[in-house]
């Protein structure tokens, strides 16, 4: 006991919850007994009409009746009591629902409370003044380079772009195959044997 | 003779070493007597799950009737175990501690472990939490005797006490008395 994180403490509200429980486990074993007492009513009653007593049948029949009432009774007891119980701890939960957002609450000021308004545009302000010095030292850069420095990157640049079309062109034209100029020269063989099987089936005079 | 299991009316198999006659007696021989009571006591340990039986009594070998019948008799071979063989192999279970003398200071009846108390600490605790119970406050009587069979039904509360004692040892159970009785919360350790 006592080592590590320790449990928490038994509250009065513990004990009391404890106690209605209890309550309920002794109301619900007194049904029980109640139960066992009918069943053994019921039975005497049949031994007592095997017999032929039929009155005693009767009277044990009749604190049979009695027991059942009883019975009917606990149960009504045992259902407000399982009531009070479960809104107990409904209640129990709901107040732990509460502290829950009572703590987000106090988190979510702590956090607003860093994060005002006016800092936050100091902020933007900050961020805004950083980014202008940040552009004028690029122009004081830039403006470092001569007259004679830009011309020559411009001309650079030109024939740069010179060599990119001057390149892509005559790739273009060698690649093509160049048209023949002369007639095609076919064998007069291959010419001629097709022709003449032509001839045979259809006698129409070529040109 | 030839030796076979056998099934009983409640459905346990009976290993086949329980049809033989020698096995009711106490043997002389000492091996033979070692061997016998690790055979007895597994065989009253696993039928204990079987049934959920957590007492035995010496007097369930004294009159038929009790919930051991099916293995402390064997009308089969017409042999039972002597009470005094049986009070024997409750004192070597007990020696073994797979069994505790409930109450104390007699020797007559014997809680049985066929879950150690660490065990059944364990099997507490996940039903507990597999049926939402942490944090909230139980008695011991809704635990042992719920109105839906749980793994827990019928626990008799010596181990029940046990067992969350062994829970509140690592924080993870809490014993509340009060001036009627006991109760006890689960954390979720």
């Amino acid at each position: 006991m006592g080592s590590g994180q320790s449990t928490p403490k038994v509250t009065a509200h513990d004990r009391a919850i404890l106690d209605l429980k209890l309550q309920r486990d002794k109301l619900k074993q007194y049904q029980k007994k109640i139960q066992v007492v009918l069943d053994r009513e019921h039975e005497i009653a049949k031994v007592h009409l095997a017999t032929g007593q039929k009155d005693r049948a009767v009277i044990a029949l009749r604190r049979r009746k009695y027991q059942q009432s009883l019975l009917l009774k606990t149960d009504s007891q045992l259902e407000n009591l399982e009531q009070l119980v479960s809104t107990i701890e409904f209640s129990l939960v709901e107040l732990s629902v509460l502290h829950g957002l009572k703590q987000g609450n106090e988190v979510l000021q702590e956090i607003h409370r860093e994060m005002s308004i006016e800092s936050v545009e100091k902020l933007m302000d900050e961020t805004q003044e950083a980014r202008e010095y940040q552009r004028e030292i690029g122009d004081l850069l830039a403006n470092r380079l001569t007259h004679e420095e830009e011309d020559a990157v411009q001309a650079e640049l030109l024939a740069l772009q010179g060599e990119a079309l001057g390149q892509a062109e005559p790739e273009v034209r060698l690649d093509l195959p160049s048209a023949p100029r002369s007639l095609p020269l076919v064998s007069e063989e291959v010419q001629q044997a097709p022709l003449e099987a032509k001839r045979e089936r259809v006698p129409v005079p070529s040109s | 003779m030839a030796l076979s299991t056998h099934t009983t009316p409640s459905g346990f198999l009976l290993p086949s070493i329980h049809s033989a006659p020698p096995f009711f007696t106490e043997q002389p021989n000492q091996t033979t007597h070692a061997h016998l009571t690790e055979q007895w006591t597994r065989l009253i340990l696993t039928y204990a799950r079987h049934k959920r039986l957590f007492v035995l009594r010496v007097e369930d070998a004294e009159a038929p009737g009790s919930d051991w019948d099916e293995i402390l008799r064997n009308e089969r071979i017409n042999r039972r175990i002597l009470p005094s063989y049986l009070s024997s192999l409750m004192a070597a279970m007990v020696a073994k501690n797979i069994a505790v003398y409930e109450p104390a200071k007699q020797t007559r009846a014997v809680l049985l472990y066929w879950r150690l108390p660490e065990e059944w600490a364990d099997v507490l605790h996940s039903w507990a939490t597999a049926t939402g119970q942490l944090n909230t406050i139980l008695t011991f009587y809704e635990i042992s005797d719920p109105p839906i069979p749980s793994p827990l039904s019928g626990i008799p509360i010596p181990l029940l006490r046990r067992a969350i004692t062994i829970l509140s040892r690592s924080n993870r159970a809490q014993i509340i008395g009060v001036a009627d009785g006991e109760g006890v919360r689960f954390f979720v350790g």
